[in-house]
């Protein structure tokens, strides 16, 4: 059983690569495109490109009716979502059932409920898997909140029961500061939520990010596909991705993969999902927390496809077409390392402020154990609409001394110019002694921003190739040839969609 | 004697002088540097380097390193733009508003310059604390990457 047509609801690389997996798996596959994407690569990638809505993201990829209608219109029998824009949306996995299209996800119930921190704790907490020890005191005096901080146990995080955004939220580390502390975030809360209710929960320092990919089918089947580790993050996006995480121990991961399918089968989770847990400790004395369920195919899927030896793109249209799932648990096994780099549009140096412009030159590395899933050619605009993710490089090698020599090797085989990426600063990263040792937390860059951003001084060879890329003539630099000439689309417009 | 040119970025200045037989002096030290393909530059023995033009901002891609040099034109003086401030539009550009008159001090995130693009507005923002020198562009204008909107000290 399969599908026939499916519509991609996404742009950029994640629209790419389930392309690939449709035309792989003998599907049709319909690409969607909003006003500033006309050029863009993934309306070329499918079958079909319907053009959606104007710029906007809330006009166009966020846009459900917009999306159902271009799959009616095209007769589709299934829409991918990808990741973020509608993919964790309820609403949308429901409109997609009722137009009588399959979500190629989980059932609308489960995202609904993970989508509650409220709801998916509660879960977690009667399913037996660990969640981070706190309390909301039922006596909400402050005395009654300093009591609470007093059972769970210094330091804590004082927390608005109603809150998001860190508004409402506070550290405290010992009894004596706790008085200013609890009233501070109390007025908060009720300023921002108009509900002071507060949550004390214990504070977890330094913790590192690992999550365990599960995947789930209609049959009532689970499995997990091992861990990624993410601790490394700046502005709680991802930086780089990597499996195995070199702080688990035999005893530990065990535990975070049974605890993971768990926390599946408690959700009666369907298709592919990731068990976020944050990690306290190290070795086997280390304890591991759940934090969130993503009801979704990550951006760090490719780590685990890696690892894995699987494609679990292919797998999700399997799962939604009602099939079983590829893999048993006993057949899956990890081998060798894996790191995902994310190539962001972006200055480090300026707070990681997302850059747009024009992609000058774009070359991207290849070789053994080298993977770029990417949105963007060389030529090509970079918008201010829109996630500032260029591609991603994901390397495999034998062992993770390996990986991260590889990764480093195929970041300086990546030239971006025109716009301001990460790509240096990621190979700063990599050469790190700490993460070279694996010892990361998810405030890392954060604690360690001045030696990564050091800037460089201009070596004699840059000097030179700059004084030499100034005598080129016309035509002979990628910059001097007008980007459009360099593609046939970008003058014969409207052809063949 | 060959043809000269000057380099800026934000550390300082640098003096090229492009010889015979791909030969590039850099404030009198002497490298080999050919152009092997579009966009790539074989300097010194090894090194492989990746170029790209911009009005005239050179962008060099070495080593895993990225270097952002503005080329002063010959015979022209002209102000130029800290090489790593965001004092420039990041793309071709209409001027919306500019924000700040010379002699202002402005406090690093200040918005100095709104300029339009693809329908959207797009702030320019100060990268540090420091004194408006100059404005060199007023509402209504169009403006191209690289070129100098306003000098911050």
């Amino acid at each position: 059983m399969t599908f026939r047509r499916v519509l991609i609801g996404n742009r950029g690389e994640i629209a790419i690569r389930i392309a690939r997996a449709c035309r792989e798996g003998g599907i049709e596959s319909v690409a969607v495109y909003s006003e500033a994407d006309e050029q863009s690569p993934h309306v070329r990638a499918a079958d079909r490109a319907i053009l959606i809505g104007p710029a906007p993201s809330s006009q166009s990829y966020l846009s459900m009716s917009a999306i159902i209608d271009a799959a009616r219109s095209t007769a589709c029998d299934a829409v991918h979502p990808g990741y973020g824009f509608l993919s964790e949306n309820a609403a949308f996995a429901r409109e997609c059932e009722r137009a009588g299209l399959v979500f190629v996800g989980p059932p609308a119930d489960v995202i609904e409920r993970m989508g509650s921190k409220i709801a998916a704790r509660a879960l977690m907490i009667a399913a037996g898997v660990p969640v981070v020890p706190g309390v909301t005191a039922e006596d909400q005096s402050d005395e009654g909140i300093r009591a609470a901080a007093e059972r769970v146990g210094f330091p804590v995080l004082v927390k608005a029961s109603a809150g998001g955004g860190g508004k409402g939220m506070r550290v405290v580390r010992d009894h004596d500061s706790a008085e200013t502390l609890v009233s501070a975030a109390r007025r908060e809360a009720i300023a921002a939520f108009g509900d002071g209710t507060l949550y004390v929960e214990r504070l977890i320092e330094r913790p590192r990010h690992i999550e365990v990919q599960i995947f789930g089918d209609t049959h009532g089947n689970v499995v997990h596909l091992f861990e990624r580790e993410c601790s490394i993050q700046r502005r709680h996006q991802k930086v780089t991705e990597e499996s195995p995480s070199p702080a688990l121990t035999p005893a530990v991961r065990g535990a975070m993969e049974a605890a993971a399918v768990a926390a599946a089968r408690a959700a009666h989770y369907v298709n592919a999902g990731t068990v976020e847990f944050l990690l306290e400790g190290t070795g086997d004395a280390a304890r591991f927390y759940f934090l969130e369920m993503n009801a979704r195919l990550q951006v760090e899927h490719p780590v685990t496809e890696a690892v894995a030896g699987v494609d679990l793109v292919r797998a999700q249209f399997t799962v939604a077409a009602g099939g079983r799932l590829p893999w048993t648990q006993e057949a899956l096994t990890a081998r060798g390392h894996a790191i995902e780099c994310r190539v962001y549009a972006e200055d480090p140096a300026d707070g990681f402020l997302p850059q747009a412009g024009p992609l000058l030159l774009y070359r991207e590395p290849a070789g053994p154990g080298i993977r770029v899933d990417s949105g963007v050619v060389e030529g090509g605009t970079v918008s201010v609409h829109y996630d500032p993710l260029l591609a991603k490089l994901t390397v495999w090698a034998e062992s993770r001394d390996h990986a991260v020599a590889r990764a480093i090797s195929a970041l300086r085989a990546f030239p971006v110019l025109g716009i301001r990426t990460n790509v240096p600063f990621l190979i700063r990263l990599l050469n790190h002694p700490e993460i070279r040792a694996g010892r990361m937390h998810t405030r890392f860059i954060e604690e360690h921003a001045s030696e990564l951003l050091t800037p460089t001084d201009p070596p004699l060879e840059a000097l030179a190739a700059a004084a030499v890329a100034s005598t080129i003539s016309r035509g002979f630099s990628a910059s001097e040839a007008a980007p459009s000439a360099l593609d046939p689309w970008g003058t014969i417009r409207g052809w063949g969609r | 004697m060959g043809r000269i040119l000057l380099l800026r970025d934000a550390r300082g200045e640098y003096r090229a002088t492009i010889g015979e037989e791909a030969r590039v002096s850099i404030d009198g030290v002497t490298i080999a540097a050919t152009v092997w393909a579009p966009g790539e530059v074989r300097v010194g023995e090894t090194g492989r380097a990746w170029v790209a033009s911009s009005g005239d901002v050179r962008w060099v891609f070495l080593d895993g390193d990225v270097f952002e040099t503005e080329l002063q034109p010959e015979g022209r003086r002209r102000r130029v733009a800290a090489a790593h401030g965001s004092l420039s539009a990041p793309m071709p550009a209409t001027v919306v508003r500019v924000e700040v008159s010379p002699g202002a001090a402005v406090r690093r995130g200040d918005t100095l310059v709104i300029l339009e693009a693809m329908k959207m507005e797009l702030p320019i923002r100060a990268a540090a604390d420091g004194i408006i020198k100059a404005v060199h562009c007023k509402a209504g204008d169009l403006v191209q990457p690289g070129v100098a909107l306003i000098d911050l000290e």
